[in-house]
């Protein structure tokens, strides 16, 4: 009886999945020809690391009403930079955003995405972009923060330098260090780090005295817990400090009752900013720039700003940003991190990190 | 042993098509895409490269997580076994009270795992976890971090890991010999002394077996050292897992994964030599079903029960607790504040609030389903072509098909999507990037080892006296296969198609590179539900997705497992039925001793379940 059914439901689902299959094959045969041969039609693929907390559907409902049909396609930023090197000779995708600069001058460096100037190009500040190139260009801000709660360590009682945090006794163990070395802020953490301590002599073109900061920052810190808030362990007073994305703090705030402060050190914090793309090769190139001028217009990331409180490089736009985030990006000086640089070197001072510096 | 010589493999056309389509399938997607990888991973500039090797040499952090990875394997050799077979002989063996609902407390781990596991432990015993809160109330000088680091994770990993046992040591041991025990009994045989001189012997084979499996896991072991190992306690997955995502550190990804790979490919060769020189088939050849034994020593009939009911409860809290956890608010559980109003529906209100939420469940579901029953079906012929005819060719073969053990899922799918980006002459001039059949390819791919390893070992203990038969009656080597052969192994098959397609269904490592952008998966879906920096109901929604496929995994081992009749029967049933055709109830296992050499999940196979982290 079993031995039946077992077969029955076995010969039923392979006719019925294959059936499935097949039909989308077919779907894709008709748009995988057209990717040959330069087909303009159909949904557009939008690539982006910036699809999470409701993101994808709000740009994808409000590019319909503007008239564009896309498909969002969310994945994490690292998993997302490799899987368009990875595709860059039949490309799957036909727009990229999200993605901060380091990932765009790789995927310029490897030539999966090109040139296009869009309509709103005179808007924003090209040096946030690819002023060389103009293969990318700049949509959102943001400071990457180490952030306290000002109920629990007064204003008056927090370090004015982050590197306190390492130097102090005081602080031992009390900051979060995130070391999924994989991910996007991480690395930006490792790359605002260095960055003082560039020198050519140097291991990896990073000084001793670099790498000794790298390694006390992981050695006085405490890592972080995989699937657990910083600001879950803040409020469970396991640690004081911890570094979080600027976007990331009005949210916290609500939820967990804190008053966000934050270390600003006189040489500045690391930005990143957010970037958007043509994927080169692809046969909808026509599409992909008409949302690109959409998507980065001052109308649309205004928009964006007060639906999701980030920071628009658009100049036009910033007016319609939330108030606090505002002050917040203003008030915090930008730190002077050599990008094209940080992105030749980074995979390798992840790595000596990842090998000798992690707790 | 068995007929290896060249012509007579060669004149049965079944074998010679079973051999090309396989030799074209490992030349296409396995050798040639993984080549590709290495060797451009491995001899950058045309030469080789020995930059990996010499990194890994002179950084400690690397080979000290390598060695926790071994320390880990072994140890868990050791635990699994004690507690895998402690909860066999309890569920199986001695006659227990409850012992169906101590089973099903024990098959919990058949349906969770990864990071909602290692969590659920750490809600419970970890440094805010209720027990150390309520503990600490009465000893205030406990150290609260007394879940932690080596013995946690060795803990956590040995309950998670004794799914092997109940499945396949489970079914051996149904199949053991009831007259040899009621003869020793006769004899004034005590029942400790049945159980060491006898029952456990006959259920060596397999205990070796399933014992590589758990050192394979342990060696991968990602997330509960992740979550529970502290600073003290980190093996190499974690690693392996960042450098495998850059470029330039792929080498190092590939190498680490290779030494964890060789000794996966050490373990499998001494399986294989202890197989070849398999003498240990003690199958019960007459139709008495084994019974369950009473434990007469009252103390330890007491004592064996109360372990038996504490180690119930260990295993089942967990579930219960993420079930909880999926009604509750994300700030009540992760600060360890639980009041009445903190239960909610808003977690399934915002899973299933999701546009199209359905949508990955089908497309996973039919992945899923269809990888599973491809490479079971692919595999049948397979192993039985190794298992009749061994030469070199199919030892080679045999080899080459572990590839997927010996390389990160990671590398895999991104040799797939690099290789097959342009049209290849070897799938007719295809290009299989961005289509929905890659990812399928990429499925069937890493399900292979396992698949194989289960499958061989099943026909290995077929007795070839009924091939003779089948064959002297005239029957051709298809239809001996279809209606003599594969009705003995297909409990197994049954099985393995189960488990299967129970992990494929919310994979996330293959899918991400290969996934159709039409068509995602469930583990993306899973993943973009509980990334962003502002999702801060990442854990709770994580949790309503774990009892939503909790759900669908428990379905399937029903089907397999769980119709037509009580556990408590079933060696009854399977005992009576064995005598006939010996197709086996859809119960356990094999109708026969399956000893299972190697089997174990991918070398690094990491979070089932997502990181919630962005």
């Amino acid at each position: 009886m079993h031995k039946r059914t077992f077969k029955t439901a076995s010969v039923a689902t392979i006719i019925l999945s294959t059936m499935v299959l097949a039909s989308c094959a077919s779907a894709d045969a008709g748009s995988g020809e057209g990717q040959g041969g330069g087909d303009a039609g159909g949904t557009l693929i939008v690539y982006t690391n910036s699809n999470g907390d409701g993101r994808g559907e709000w740009v994808t409902a409000q590019a319909k009403e503007a008239g564009l049909d896309i498909e969002i396609v969310g994945l994490g930023g690292a998993d997302l930079a490799n899987r368009i090197v990875a595709e860059k000779n039949n490309p799957v995708g036909d727009v990229v955003f999200g993605l901060n600069n380091m990932f765009f001058e790789t995927l310029k460096d490897e030539e999966a995405v090109t040139a296009y100037e869009p309509a709103w190009a005179a808007e924003v500040d090209q040096e946030s972009g690819d002023p060389e190139d103009g293969a990318f260009w700049p949509l959102v801000e943001q400071a990457i923060v180490t952030v306290y709660d000002t109920n629990k360590v007064p204003a008056a009682d927090a370090p004015t330098e982050v590197a306190d945090l390492w130097k102090d006794a005081a602080y031992d163990g009390r900051y979060e260090v995130n070391t999924a070395l994989g991910q996007a802020t991480p690395q930006l953490v490792l790359a605002g780090l260095l960055a003082p301590y560039l020198d050519e002599d140097g291991d990896l073109g990073v000084s001793d005295k670099g790498w000794k900061q790298v390694e006390d920052y992981y050695a006085h810190g405490s890592p972080a817990e995989e699937g657990t808030d910083l600001y879950a362990r803040m409020a469970r007073g396991d640690v004081d400090f911890g570094v979080l994305p600027s976007s990331g703090i009005t949210a916290r705030d609500a939820e967990y009752g804190t008053v966000t402060g934050v270390i600003s050190p006189a040489d500045g914090v690391p930005y990143v900013t957010e970037q958007i793309a043509v994927i080169a090769g692809t046969p909808r190139e026509a599409a992909a720039e008409e949302f690109i001028d959409w998507f980065g217009s001052a109308e649309t990331q205004g928009a964006f700003a007060a639906e999701f409180a980030s920071y628009p490089v658009n100049e036009k736009a910033r007016g319609q940003a939330l108030p606090e985030v505002v002050e917040l990006i203003e008030s915090l000086p930008k730190q002077d991190i050599d990008f094209a640089l940080t992105r030749e070197n980074i995979g390798a001072w992840v790595e000596k990190t990842e090998l000798e510096y992690l707790p | 042993m068995r007929n290896s010589s060249w012509r007579a493999m060669l004149r049965s056309p079944l074998v010679v098509i079973v051999l090309v389509v396989l030799v074209w399938f490992i030349a296409t997607f396995l050798v040639l895409p993984n080549a590709n990888l290495l060797i451009s991973t491995f001899f950058p500039d045309g030469k080789l490269s020995f930059r990996a090797l010499e990194k890994l040499i002179s950084s400690e952090r690397a080979l000290k997580s390598l060695w926790h990875s071994f320390a880990l394997a072994a140890t868990l050799a050791v635990t699994v076994n004690v507690v895998g077979i402690f909860i066999v002989l309890v569920t199986d063996y001695f006659k227990i009270r409850g012992s169906r609902v101590l089973w099903l407390g024990y098959a919990t781990t058949l349906i969770y795992g990864g990071i909602v596991l290692a969590a659920g432990y750490n809600f419970i015993y970890g440094k805010n976890g209720f027990i150390t809160n309520a503990a600490l109330n009465v000893f205030p000088d406990i150290d609260p971090n007394w879940f932690s680091g080596y013995f946690a994770v060795v803990v956590v990993m040995t309950l998670a890991t004794t799914t092997n046992h109940m499945l396949f040591l489970g079914s051996s041991l149904a199949k053991i010999d009831y007259q040899t025990i009621e003869a020793a009994r006769n004899m004034g045989a005590s029942t400790w002394r049945i159980l060491w001189r006898i029952v456990l012997p006959a259920l060596r084979p397999m205990i070796f077996a399933v014992t590589v499996l758990t050192f394979l896991t342990g060696l991968g072991a990602l997330t509960a050292p992740l979550v529970l190992g502290g600073t003290d306690f980190q093996t190499i997955a974690p690693m392996i897992l960042t450098f495998s995502k850059s470029s330039g550190s792929r080498d190092l990804a590939a190498l680490l994964a290779i030494i964890l790979g060789l000794a996966t490919i050490v373990l499998l060769a001494m399986m294989n030599r202890v197989e070849k020189s398999g003498t240990y088939f003690s199958v019960a050849k007459v139709a008495t079903p084994l019974q369950k034994q009473p434990i007469r020593n009252p103390l330890a009939n007491v004592l064996v029960h109360v372990a038996a009911y504490v180690l119930f409860v260990v295993y089942a809290l967990p579930v219960l607790l993420i079930v909880l956890f999926s009604f509750l608010e994300s700030t009540a559980i992760s600060t360890g504040t639980i009041t009445w109003d903190s239960f909610t529906l808003a977690n399934y209100a915002t899973v299933f609030g999701t546009p199209s939420v359905l949508k990955p469940f089908v497309v996973s579901v039919v992945y899923s389903a269809l990888a599973s029953l491809i490479v079971v079906l692919g595999m049948l012929f397979v192993a039985r072509v190794f298992q009749k005819h061994r030469n070199p060719v199919t030892t080679l073969l045999e080899y080459l098909l572990h590839i997927p053990w010996i390389l990160p899922t990671i590398l895999i799918a991104l040799a797939l999507v690099m290789t097959f980006d342009r049209p290849n002459p070897l799938i007719g001039g295809q290009v299989l990037t961005g289509t929905t059949v890659l990812l399928l390819v990429a499925y069937v791919i890493v399900k292979i080892p396992f698949t194989l390893r289960l499958l061989k070992a099943a026909f290995a203990s077929v007795p070839e006296s009924l091939e003779d038969a089948a064959r002297i009656l005239g029957a051709g080597p298809l239809f001996t296969l279809r209606t003599v052969l594969v009705p003995l192994v297909l409990p197994t098959a049954a099985a393995i198609t189960a488990l299967n397609f129970n992990s494929l269904l919310d994979d996330y490592d293959t899918a991400v590179f290969l996934y159709h952008p039409l068509y995602e998966p469930l583990g993306l879906a899973i993943r973009a539900s509980t990334e962003g920096e502002n999702n801060l109901d990442a854990m709770s929604i994580t949790f309503v997705y774990t009892v939503l496929l909790m759900i669908i995994m428990g379905f399937t081992m029903w089907l397999v497992y769980g119709r037509g009749g009580a556990r408590g029967r079933r060696g009854v049933r399977r005992g009576t039925r064995r005598a006939g055709a010996g197709a086996g109830p859809g119960a356990a296992a094999a109708p026969v001793a399956v000893p299972v050499p190697a089997a174990a999940v991918a070398t690094v196979s990491p979070a089932p379940t997502p990181a919630p982290r962005a």
